[in-house]
């Protein structure tokens, strides 16, 4: 049998949606800290359910960048303009991936989530001219609390299902070995590793936020927010996005390695502090 | 183009534009919300302080004083360390004096301070924290 990446981020996507939907039964947006740590506490099942959604998200993520990477020289010899089109499109769907795992990091709502929600929003507010309207439709949190940031989580699961299926599924399958193995394998590891969460009241000197923000987190000690924490981030993706039309698409592939480097350089001095 | 594709074309973007309107008049719209104002129901005598989840509450011989805990570099929220009277930021590492001065580190301004007012009767106080900026 041979395993298709696409095949399996569809998989992960399918079972971390699943999962997630199990847990909003019992998730309450006023009280977001409360309900994740009932979960964790109280109803049966809850921490396995909460660690199936967590690690499925997790694995989801890894999966699309490997199908990336497995991918990326793909606009190099497909110069039609509605493959361009469709490359474009479909790359879109990378910052939703990345936005869909870092709300959920801020609905569980420990003191990493509160801490990362923030962050985010004045990052936003940052953006030049569109930075208000911006944060009003993706977060919003200090007017709203999380309601936005909650609705925005749910409807980016029919946005990555529907550009990611029904717009691109015309060239990759999900079939059922492909499904099973990795519900099972995901259902056996999640039975034994629980989703992490911050207690609270812990006094702790150094917060670090999801791993996919830590170089962020790290540039910010020493660039300005805007810099630090809008450009330098959007150049991977309009690097990816815009690849078929470069004059030299070679060159896109150029920045995005490059920059690839430069991320995984400070997200390791981040994850040594 | 033939006029019909043009017109069709012209259509779905009048059809766009058309919902987009009442869509961002929607999102955009902030309910009026009073500030959080909360009480604390405790004397602290000066030298002492409190801290809550939002802001610390000092008390000083000139009356008492709420700091935001709310970072001003992007707003996570620090933490008071009792040994050098400090507050650090957990995010980025920026520090601040008891009383809210910078110190070094991204955030650059001082941490807001919250309007703080004795409950009647002397036993307490009441902290109030704008919406929008807590
Ligand atoms: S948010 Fe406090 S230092 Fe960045």
């Amino acid at each position: 049998m041979k395993l298709n990446t696409g095949e399996l981020v569809t998989g992960a996507l399918v079972i971390s949606a699943l999962s997630g939907f199990v847990l909003a039964y019992q998730y309450e947006p006023a009280t977001p800290f409360i309900s994740t740590v009932a979960m964790e506490a109280t109803i049966p099942f809850g921490p396995f359910w909460r660690s199936l959604h967590f690690w499925a998200s997790q694995l989801f993520l890894l999966l699309l960048f490997f199908h990336i990477y497995k991918t990326i020289s793909w606009p190099l010899d497909h110069q039609r303009t509605t493959h361009k089109r469709h490359w474009t499109v479909i790359a879109l769907t990378v910052p939703m991936a990345i936005f869909a795992l870092f709300t959920g990091y801020v609905l569980r709502y420990d003191a990493t989530g509160q801490d990362a929600c923030m962050i985010a929003e004045h990052l936003l507010l940052k953006v030049p001219l569109m930075g208000h309207a911006l944060n009003r439709f993706l977060i919003a949190a200090s007017d709203e609390g999380i309601n936005r940031v909650y609705a925005v989580h749910i409807l980016l699961t029919f946005l990555l299902w529907g550009f990611g299926t029904w717009y691109h599924l015309k060239r990759v399958t999900l079939k059922w070995p492909a499904f099973m193995s990795l519900l099972i394998a995901l259902c056996a590891f999640c039975a034994l590793i629980e989703a992490p969460i911050d207690l609270p009241g812990q006094n702790v000197a150094l917060i670090k936020g999801p791993w996919f923000f830590l170089g962020v987190q790290e540039l910010l000690r020493y660039l300005p927010p805007f810099i630090a924490g809008v450009l330098y981030p959007m150049i991977p993706i309009a690097a990816i996005t815009a690849l078929p039309w470069l004059p030299k698409p070679r060159v896109g592939l150029w920045i995005t390695g490059l920059w690839g480097l430069s991320y995984g350089y400070l997200t390791l001095v981040a994850s040594l502090r | 183009m033939t006029r019909r594709q043009l017109l069709t074309k012209a259509g779905k973007w009048a059809v766009g534009l058309g919902l987009f309107f009442p869509l961002y008049s929607f999102i955009m719209k902030k309910r009026y919300r009073p500030p959080i104002q909360i009480q604390i129901k405790e004397a602290l005598k000066p030298g002492q302080f409190l801290m809550e989840k939002e802001f610390a509450l000092f008390q000083t011989t000139k009356g008492p004083l709420a700091v935001s805990r709310r970072c001003t570099h992007l707003g996570c929220i620090v933490n008071y360390h009792e040994t050098g009277k400090i507050f650090l930021c957990p995010c980025h590492q920026s520090k601040f004096h008891w009383d809210g001065r910078y110190i070094s580190g991204p955030a650059k301004k001082d941490l807001y301070r919250l309007k703080v007012r004795p409950l009647e009767g002397g036993k307490g106080f009441l902290v109030e924290i704008p919406r929008g900026k807590a």
